[in-house]
């Protein structure tokens, strides 16, 4: 392993328990236990309720409604239409409309069943196809558009159309939705949440209780877990907690039980999508006209920003030259769905990988040649949909290195002959690419700070705007710190996220946490190594004068500018025996009244987007990776497994190759997860079906590949980024549709490759199975459906 | 009969009277008791209903003399007088000191086991009970032992190397320097049935099986538990208070297995894992069925007792246990009887036992030379789900390679397991060809209306469970290369 491949900071405290999250936080016996009720209709008027029995339980210290609010009722992250308590009307199941405060569950529970309301229920939207049909828009369509799609559709050799849907998924953060508010004196409120936006927490808790923001201290010391699912909807725990808290006057915790937690939080949007692809013999895309219909739930939350993300990456790695991508977010009365790892890049790029499938069956050929024909170009063939000119392009190097790494021609052609000599098991194999573009398309959140403290022995605390879920993101800054500051790792502390110390904060997402925290870790770093040069270098030349030169005239004097930071010492580079360590240099320095704390400062340079028109430049670079996965299908029971998967990704220079590693093998695997056995049904009266990890099924160890092997593309630095590496954490995801397009191609030679499958995602063994009855009645008919594909 | 408990906790003994204060109930979860401590916050929750494994400890009992057997289980399925006599081992245990992590945890840190950290003390229990098991384990093993746990950041790779890594010291570490102490300690803790009667509940744990029928007689309305897989979800997950339970795991006489020429006797309240290696070679498709049943730490605490009296619709060992014909023993203050397990349940969740007896073993017949029994199992994901499907399928042909008897016993296709009577009736003096078998496929619909739920639709089911019976052949005659 690398040298730069230290474990992650907290491992050690992972291993012995003694991590703190923020449940384990020891608080004063006059915690209380909070509890949300939450409404069991999809959509209903509240006519009535009647709070005064459950408060007569006693223990009970509050039963809160929407009128002890003291501020504005209000949650909703972008768009103002989410409240903290429902009002009149409950718009999903799960939506929260009281709030209890007790000594223990017990009586919690206690209460919620004498809490009474009066309903009236009405109509609910519970489908994308009812909320396409009803028309029932969150908010206006989106547009991009390149080239002359129509006509180019109606002029090109073939044609395929077709829908695809894609599921939800829940986050399953191990750890679930957690606050604990603490009241200080006056209106003060001490908020420890597992949120991955403290600012915003910080902020609409605020509002929520009608203070300013510099009342409220938010506190993250870490998550477990979060995946975009404590992005925005950590607030909903910690609003709740903080208004209980408000009211009794004392310590609240609210931890949501997981079904609870499954049951009111939003997940990956579900989309259905269509398309139309105009292609020619060889299988050179030339046109494309895609829909993406996507299932906000029952309010905005980030669904349009989700929405954007997926139409910007509905090329993938492909230049597709005439595309028109229109996106549309519906509301139907389901909990609002949210961020969740890769926000949008999935679903869009699902489609056109589909697409690369099918095109590749149609003209019978191996996909992987249609693919590599279709990727971007290093210099031409190189500007996307939204016109932004693709730099440093990394896919042709991937796919040669990975193609050869991965056997992929020489396994293809043992899997054919595999499969013609078994009946009962197939196996299939795909690669396939991530083109992932990094920054958040609201292009002023690209900005960070942070707040190095030098103390005067030595130790360094750093303080920035990023949360820790697990990606390693305080690892890295220590790492960016110490290395910056050319002291050893153990001199580098990084704190926890507070509210206090960085204020106005973009959310730890997108990918962008190293990127942006790190650059503004560096700026601090700089800021202060410049002050520490500059007295240095005078306490250097005044030594130097001291011993050799008595005199005023000093010939060879140290300058700032030849100051150097390496080893845990402080060096003039130009005289290499005036040195002095780091930790001794920094007590004489505050003697000289040096300031040893340094705020830095961020934003990604060059980058803009117009949104309505649907061009620009929204991301600052693009990060790269292909899989290739083989699959093993039973198909009497649907059963597949994983048998190898080879992975090639681009992290430019990795700042922790071990972390990295990680963050693109977890990835993948949650990617598995949504791509296979992860699915989410509701009710025909909104009730999450699948609320528990009784029927609903992540990953487990039985379901990685059998050989996994996963490497770093090597020697490709990324120019200006924190120390020339590339964020991580998303783009890994999207890797996993090689599996899923893997289980596709072991389905198809079922019927020889000759019928096209039906197929969505995930593909569960119910979907295989259903797939394969179709492709086997299809074949017992002797007849090919031509329905979705038109030859002219 | 003592109302107190008593185990080990931190090297000492820990007595938990459960009239002296409101803290703690016989029906808490080890989970909770221990996240009511200061030092003990290691143990997390993350589902609270075994799926999850995050609250995974181990729990250390005596085993001959001296010597201790280390079983991982989930302690949000435990309750707490189940700790009776035995030593709860947690997180904040395993490292020897503090500057000197245990080989496992050292392992973790340094494949870079965890991320967010949270399954981590989980994984850490799950992988302290192997180490402490199993001598460089294979894949197969290490898999198996951490079936139980799920994370959700880094896609195990690198917590399977950890434990392949750090599991090569024949179990040696801190813990058999002190496990004679252990054991002594543990001695001193008489093992006596527990009769706990708090103002609003009683909870009884009995040793001896005379002393559980006399109960179950007297209390017919109490819940009982033998393993509380089952059980212990109705107060985690639905908040129930249950007020009267008889608890089986203290007995011994239950947890027996005996062997004859013809079958196999096993103690209703013998832990499946237990049962595993004693089936493996005897039994082969019920092992099959137990190895994805649940996970590691369910199989240390679940019976087959249990599981039989759950009598779910899909109780994943119910349609493998009819195919080999096994027989259920009932026993009440009336006496034994035994009934074949096709006519023990009778409904959905409904049994024939009655309030007052005790289901006290399972009697599987072995197999007379050329009868094949396979099991199969359809869910979601492979391991740690609830079928969605399941079968248990026993063929015996006659020399003319015609169908002699079968039964075709299928779960998650109706309200109860049941078997495919026209399906079996059709095949019966058949020629066991494919042509028959797919002629008989269709009549799975005549036997069978599937319902549509969470895990799969009704078509789903049908198609699978025609599927599965054209697998029972290839795997007996045909010619497919199946996993």
């Amino acid at each position: 392993m690398k040298e730069n491949s230290i474990p992650h900071e907290s491992a050690i405290k992972h291993v012995t328990g003694e991590a703190v999250y923020v449940d384990d936080i020891e608080v004063s016996d006059q915690l209380l236990v909070g509890r949300v009720v939450y409404s069991p209709h999809a959509h209903a008027k509240i006519k009535a309720f009647d709070l005064f029995e459950a408060k007569k339980i006693p223990g009970v210290h509050a039963v809160l409604s929407h009128k002890d609010i003291p501020g504005h009722n209000q949650m909703g992250p972008v768009v103002k239409d989410e409240p903290c308590l429902a009002e009149n009307e409950v718009v999903c199941v799960g939506q929260a409309m009281f709030l209890i405060a007790a000594e223990t569950e017990e009586q919690a529970l206690e209460a919620e069943k004498l809490i009474k309301v009066e309903f009236e229920e009405l109509e609910s939207i519970l489908t994308l196809e009812q909320a396409i049909e009803q028309k029932s828009l969150l908010g206006p369509p989106a547009k991009i558009e390149r080239g002359n799609v129509d006509d180019t559709l109606r002029n090109t050799p073939h044609v395929i159309r077709g829908e695809l849907r894609t599921g939800a998924q829940e986050h399953w953060y191990l750890e679930s939705q957690v606050a604990l508010c603490i009241p200080g004196e006056g209106r003060e409120m001490i908020v420890y949440s597992s949120t991955q936006h403290p600012s915003e927490t910080q902020a609409l808790i605020a509002e929520l209780l009608g203070v300013g923001k510099n009342e409220v201290v938010v506190e993250v010391r870490r998550m477990g877990g979060a995946f975009g699912g404590k992005e925005t909807q950590a607030n909903h725990t910690a609003c709740w907690t903080a208004l209980l808290a408000w009211a009794t006057k004392q310590p609240v915790k609210i931890r949501l039980f997981r079904d609870d937690d499954m049951k009111i939080t939003g997940k990956r949007h579900r989309f259905l999508s269509t398309y139309d692809v105009g292609f020619d013999d060889e299988g050179n895309i030339l046109a494309a006209n895609v829909e993406l219909n996507s299932d906000g739930g029952c309010t905005t939350d980030l669904s349009f920003a989700i929405l954007q993300r997926a139409m910007l990456h509905a090329d993938n790695a492909y230049y597709i030259p005439n595309m028109r991508v229109v996106g549309k977010v519906y509301k139907t009365n389901l909990p609002s769905n949210t961020a969740f790892r890769g926000f949008g890049g999935p679903q869009g790029m699902a489609v056109i990988e589909q697409v690369l499938d099918r095109v590749a069956r149609y003209l019978k050929k191996d996909a992987s040649e249609i693919r590599l024909k279709n990727f971007y170009g290093l210099n031409d063939r190189n500007v996307t949909h939204y016109g932004q000119a693709i730099e440093h392009n990394r896919l042709l190097m991937i796919h040669e290195q990975l193609m050869q790494s991965s056997q992929y021609s020489r396994r293809r052609k043992r899997i054919n002959e595999f499969n013609t000599a078994n009946e009962f098991s197939k196996k299939g194999l795909a690669i396939t690419p991530v083109k992932f573009g990094i920054s958040f398309t609201t292009s002023f959140l690209n900005q960070a700070a942070a707040l190095v403290l030098i103390y005067k022995d030595g130790t360094i605390l750093v303080n920035h705007g990023g949360t820790e879920m697990g990606q390693g993101l305080h690892t890295k800054m220590q790492q960016v710190t110490a290395a910056e500051f050319g002291v050893s790792i153990d001199r580098v502390k990084v704190n926890a996220t507070n509210t206090s110390k960085i204020p106005n904060t973009s959310a730890t997402a997108a990918s962008a946490g190293s990127d942006l925290n790190g650059m503004a870790v560096k700026n601090a770093v700089d800021i202060l190594k410049g002050r520490i040069a500059e007295v240095i270098a005078q306490i250097f030349t005044e030594r130097h004068a001291s011993s050799e030169h008595p005199t005023s005239h000093i010939p060879h004097p140290s300058t700032p500018r030849s100051i150097i930071f390496e080893n845990d010492f402080i060096v003039d580079s130009d005289h290499p025996e005036r040195r002095i360590s780091f930790a001794e240099a920094m007590p004489l320095l505050h003697l000289r009244q040096v300031p040893l704390s340094a705020t830095g400062f961020y934003k990604t340079p060059g980058i803009g987007w117009d949104k309505e028109k649907g061009f620009g430049k929204p991301f600052y670079y693009f990060a790269f990776g292909m899989a290739v996965t083989e699959v093993l299908l039973d198909i009497l029971t649907g059963r597949h497994t994983i048998l190898r998967t080879d992975i090639l990704h681009d992290v430019g220079d990795s700042l922790n190759p071990g972390i990295d590693i990680g963050q693109v093998e977890g990835g993948y695997i949650q990617g598995i997860g949504w791509c296979t056995t992860e699915e989410i049904k509701w009710d025909e009266k909104g009730n999450l079906m699948t609320h528990s990890p009784d029927t609903y099924k992540i990953p487990s160890v039985q379901d990685i590949p059998k050989d996994f092997r996963v490497a770093l593309l090597q020697g490709v630095p990324n120019p200006d980024t924190i120390r020339r590496s590339k964020a991580v954490a998303e783009p890994p995801l999207m890797l996993s549709l090689s599996c899923w397009l893997a289980i596709k191609d072991a389905i198809s030679a079922v019927a020889n490759h000759e019928i096209e499958p039906e197929f969505s995602l995930p593909a569960t063994n119910e979907t295989i199975l259903l797939s394969i009855a179709r492709l086997r009645e299809c074949l017992a008919r002797r007849s090919v459906p031509v329905a979705t594909i038109n030859e002219k | 009969m003592q109302s107190t408990i008593s185990f080990i906790l931190d090297g000492r003994i820990v007595r938990i009277d459960f009239n002296a204060g409101p803290a703690w109930k016989p029906t808490t979860t080890v989970l909770n008791f221990l996240r009511s401590l200061p030092m003990h916050k290691g143990t997390k929750e993350g589902c609270a209903e075994g799926d999850c494994g995050a609250c995974t400890v181990v729990l250390a009992e005596r085993s001959g003399s001296g010597t201790l057997r280390y079983k991982s289980v989930d302690s949000c399925l435990v309750f707490l007088p189940m700790l009776q006599g035995k030593q709860l081992i947690t997180v904040e245990n395993v490292q020897r000191t503090e500057n000197e992590l245990h080989p496992v945890q050292q392992a973790m840190v340094e494949t870079g086991g965890s991320q967010c950290g949270y399954c981590t003390p989980g994984f850490i229990m799950s992988l302290f009970a192997l180490y402490k098991n199993s001598d460089t384990p294979s894949r197969e093993e290490i898999d198996d032992a951490l079936t139980g746990n799920l994370c959700r950041c880094t896609g195990y790779r690198p917590i399977v190397e950890a434990a392949a890594r750090s599991c090569i010291h024949e179990g040696h570490d801190h813990f058999t320097q002190r496990e004679t102490g252990i054991a002594g300690l543990l001695d001193t803790i008489p093992n006596e049935s527990l009769s706990i009667q708090t103002s609003t509940q009683r909870y009884y744990q009995p040793v001896t099986l005379g002393e559980a029928i006399t109960l179950t007689h007297q209390h017919p309305d109490a819940i009982i538990i033998s393993g509380s897989t089952d059980i212990a979800l109705r107060v985690t997950k639905r908040h129930e208070f249950l007020k009267e339970i008889i608890d089986l795991s203290a007995i011994e006489e239950l947890k027996s297995m005996t062997e004859t020429e013809f079958s196999i006797t096993f103690g209703a309240g013998a832990p499946l894992s237990d049962i595993m290696p004693r089936v493996k070679s005897s039994f082969p498709a019920l092992y099959q069925m137990l190895a994805v049943f649940g996970s590691q730490q369910i199989r240390n605490l679940a019976t087959l007792g249990g599981n039989l009296a759950t009598a779910s619709p899909i109780g994943d060992t119910l349609p493998v246990l009819i195919a080999y014909g096994a027989r259920v023993v009932l026993e009440s203050i009336n006496g034994r009887r035994e009934i074949p397990l096709d006519r023990f349940i009778v409904g959905y969740r409904k049994t024939v036992r009655k309030p007052d007896e005790l289901i006290v073993s399972v009697i599987v017949p072995k197999l007379t030379n050329g009868v094949i029994v396979n099991s199969y199992k359809i869910s979601k994901r492979k391991d740690l789900d609830i079928s969605t499907v399941s079968g248990g399928f026993r063929l015996e042909l006659n020399s003319e390679t015609t169908v002699q008897s079968i039964v075709l016993a299928y779960g998650g296709m109706a309200e109860r397991v049941k078997r495919a009577a026209s399906v079996e009736k059709f095949l019966i003096g058949k020629q066991w060809t494919r042509e028959t078998v797919e002629e008989a496929m269709p009549l799975i619909d005549s036997d069978f209306t599937p319902i549509s739920d969470a895990r799969a639709g009704a078509e789903m089911r049908r198609v699978a469970a025609k599927n599965l019976l054209l697998k029972f052949w290839v795997e007996t005659i045909g010619n497919g290369v199946l996993e």
